[in-house]
């Protein structure tokens, strides 16, 4: 019996061990590259070029990021104007689908009206497009027919209004699911004490789709954030490349510097969206779930 | 009130009641965006793919000049052997991605469902990848994957001595696994099986992973636990509750991921464009490069259109895959 118990008690220190070193191994791999990137970023180029490879810088410098920051130097220059563009078209965008994508949600999920089906289909659609068979269009479209009368290229504004098209159709197959679970009940008690329809919208659905508005937003905001494509074909001075661009260029050879330069640009641009997804961890898993597993 | 509560499919003449027209109020904003912004643009396209729509310089001026062309577009895709590569290489990203997410995630999911200390700050932290955006993702792995000793996965395999002091290798050197070895080396080479793409679906799966095994988790966390107490009562050794449970469980969420990173694996473009330009020509690259650097935007059209209609066949085919084995 003794004897019995003793191995079981071993198989059970054993598998023990072993899933923390799992564990142990998931952490090495999902931070270790994110790590070497920082590493990168704050060595001198002697650290960086060292045979055989040297982990820990000695000297770690913060010069390449106070170049960033610096509007004196060409690079700071570059990389302060994407940042301003990233937080523009990124966050005009999170509007603009959050407006428009929630109105939409909420008809579509609490209304029955002619050509329902089709038009939440059509939503849902857009998100299943690959960007390049749509770059394509946009580009003759707008630079032979847009441009000369009403500029649009190289410009936010224009990166806003693609980017809308594109994740509009999530937030609104998001908050439909959403708006679907709250209870009708509140919504008709508010219209006996007299509100308008979208008085109960605003007073009493939205404030009770809190999260899952945080959520829609969070998404929008970092799909935005990331994008490259049309942001490499539709910019092409300050006045409107965003960060990913930036990064992209800042390591080709035209603009190239040093290892450390890129890394700290990637470090930066990174930044806003890995706080946002630890901060609203659970809000975001929830949301990508539900986005997925309804979509 | 009542319209709403009546049975969904009693006929009803178009009459327009004030609800109805609110309703339609509410979704107009987001209709319009995306008709202007991607439904018209889309058939654009459809029309371009049908022309030899290209960019003519003249003397500094430029102008694109289209003129209707039938399908020889499209056939000069399919009867090109360049295409069938592209074809194949896109292929191989994306069916050997998905076998690693798929199997990572399952051991990834299974892992944070079991109970640790710390799990809570492990499940936080694994989201870290998928923030990191696209761009940084590929210029960061580009730095690990320096060819020379002070990159850091040659640093990290000589430290580890599963390579020579001496030896360091190029990673993203495009060329086929196995190169040598007779009859698998002419295979890899068909495939467009080759060293580059191979270390970028390591790369491109460091990012997607958390999503695929936040997802699994997810799936995991809704199979009831009294099966399993079922099963171990009847007998069931671990690896048959999870090959009788807990995979045909997750069959569905296990279908929706394929589908859905099928279709964002199958236009990769920008990891692929970053790190390696127009060395390899997946589909999405050769689009890039069919418009952007040789102008041609009717065959590049095409070209997105032939991507689409891939998509399409892949999930379908998984549909009709997961749905017989269902049927069994």
């Amino acid at each position: 019996m003794t004897h019995n118990r003793q191995i079981r008690n071993y198989r059970k220190i054993l598998s023990r061990i072993g899933l923390y070193s799992l564990v142990l191994l998931l952490l090495a791999w999902t931070l270790g590259p994110f790590a070497w990137l920082f590493i990168t970023s704050i060595s001198t180029p002697a650290k960086l070029n060292q045979i055989p490879i040297q982990w820990l810088p000695q000297a770690p410098t913060f010069e390449h990021y106070r170049a960033m920051f610096d509007p004196s130097n060409p690079t700071g220059e570059l990389f302060l104007a994407a940042l301003r563009n990233s937080i523009t078209v990124a966050g005009s965008t999170t509007l603009l689908c959050l407006l428009f994508g929630v109105l939409a949600a909420y008809a579509l999920a609490s209304f029955r009206f002619p050509a329902k089906q089709g038009l939440t289909l059509m939503m849902l659609a857009t998100r299943l497009l690959p960007t390049i068979a749509l770059v394509i269009p946009f580009y003759v479209i707008i630079v032979n027919y847009i441009d000369p009368i009403f500029p649009l290229f190289d410009t936010k504004r224009n990166l806003i209004a693609l980017y809308t098209s594109f994740i509009i159709g999530l937030v609104v197959w998001i908050m439909r699911g959403y708006f679907a679970t709250i209870p009708k009940e509140l919504e008709e008690a508010a219209l006996m004490d007299g509100c308008t329809r979208l008085q109960a919208l605003f007073y009493v659905i939205l404030p009770l789709s809190l999260p899952g508005l945080v959520t829609t937003a969070l998404l929008a905001f970092l799909l935005a954030w990331d994008e490259f494509l049309l942001a490499m074909i539709f910019s092409r001075t300050a006045n409107a490349f965003t960060l990913p661009y930036f990064v992209f260029v800042v390591g080709s050879s035209q603009y190239y510097q040093s290892p450390a330069a890129v890394a700290a640009g990637g470090v930066l641009a990174a930044l806003p969206p890995v706080i946002l997804a630890f901060v609203f961890q659970r809000q975001l898993v929830r949301g990508l779930t539900a986005g997925a597993i309804s979509g | 009130m009542k319209k709403r509560d009546a049975p969904t499919n009693s006929p009803r003449l178009s009459i327009h009641t004030s609800e109805e027209k609110f309703a339609l109020a509410l979704v107009t904003p987001a209709f319009l965006i995306t008709v202007l912004i991607v439904l018209i643009p889309l058939l654009y396209a459809f029309y371009l793919s049908f022309n030899r729509a290209e960019v003519i310089v003249v003397g500094g001026q430029g102008g694109l000049v289209t003129e209707f062309s039938g399908l020889r577009n499209y056939l000069y895709f399919l009867s090109s052997a360049d295409f069938w590569y592209s074809v194949r290489t896109t292929l191989y990203f994306t069916v050997a991605s998905l076998a690693v997410e798929l199997v990572l995630g399952i051991i990834v999911a299974l892992l944070l469902n079991e109970e640790f200390r710390g799990r809570g700050l492990v499940r936080t932290l694994l989201i870290l990848p998928w923030a990191v955006p696209t761009v940084v993702n590929a210029r960061m792995w580009g730095l690990i994957f320096e060819p020379h000793a002070y990159g850091a996965l040659n640093g990290l395999l000589q430290t580890l001595h599963l390579l020579g002091p001496e030896r360091t290798i190029n990673y993203l050197a495009p060329i086929p696994l196995f190169q040598n070895a007779p009859l698998l080396g002419e295979l890899t080479s068909w495939l467009g099986v080759t060293r580059g793409l191979t270390w970028i679906i390591v790369a491109d799966t460091w990012k997607t992973l958390p999503v695929v095994a936040l997802l699994l988790l997810a799936g995991l966390q809704s199979i009831p636990l009294d099966l399993y107490s079922a099963a171990k009562v009847d007998g069931a050794n671990a690896w048959q509750r999870f090959w009788l449970i807990t995979l045909p469980l997750l069959r569905p969420i296990i279908l929706i991921v394929l589908v859905y990173r099928t279709m964002e694996l199958f236009r990769v473009f920008d990891i692929i464009y970053i790190l390696m330009a127009y060395t390899i020509p997946v589909l999405g690259v050769v689009t890039f490069q069919q418009s952007f650097v040789f102008g041609n935007f009717g065959k590049g059209a095409a070209i997105a259109f032939l991507i689409g209609l891939l998509v399409l066949l892949l999930a379908n085919g998984y549909i009709r895959l997961i749905d017989l084995e269902e049927r069994e």
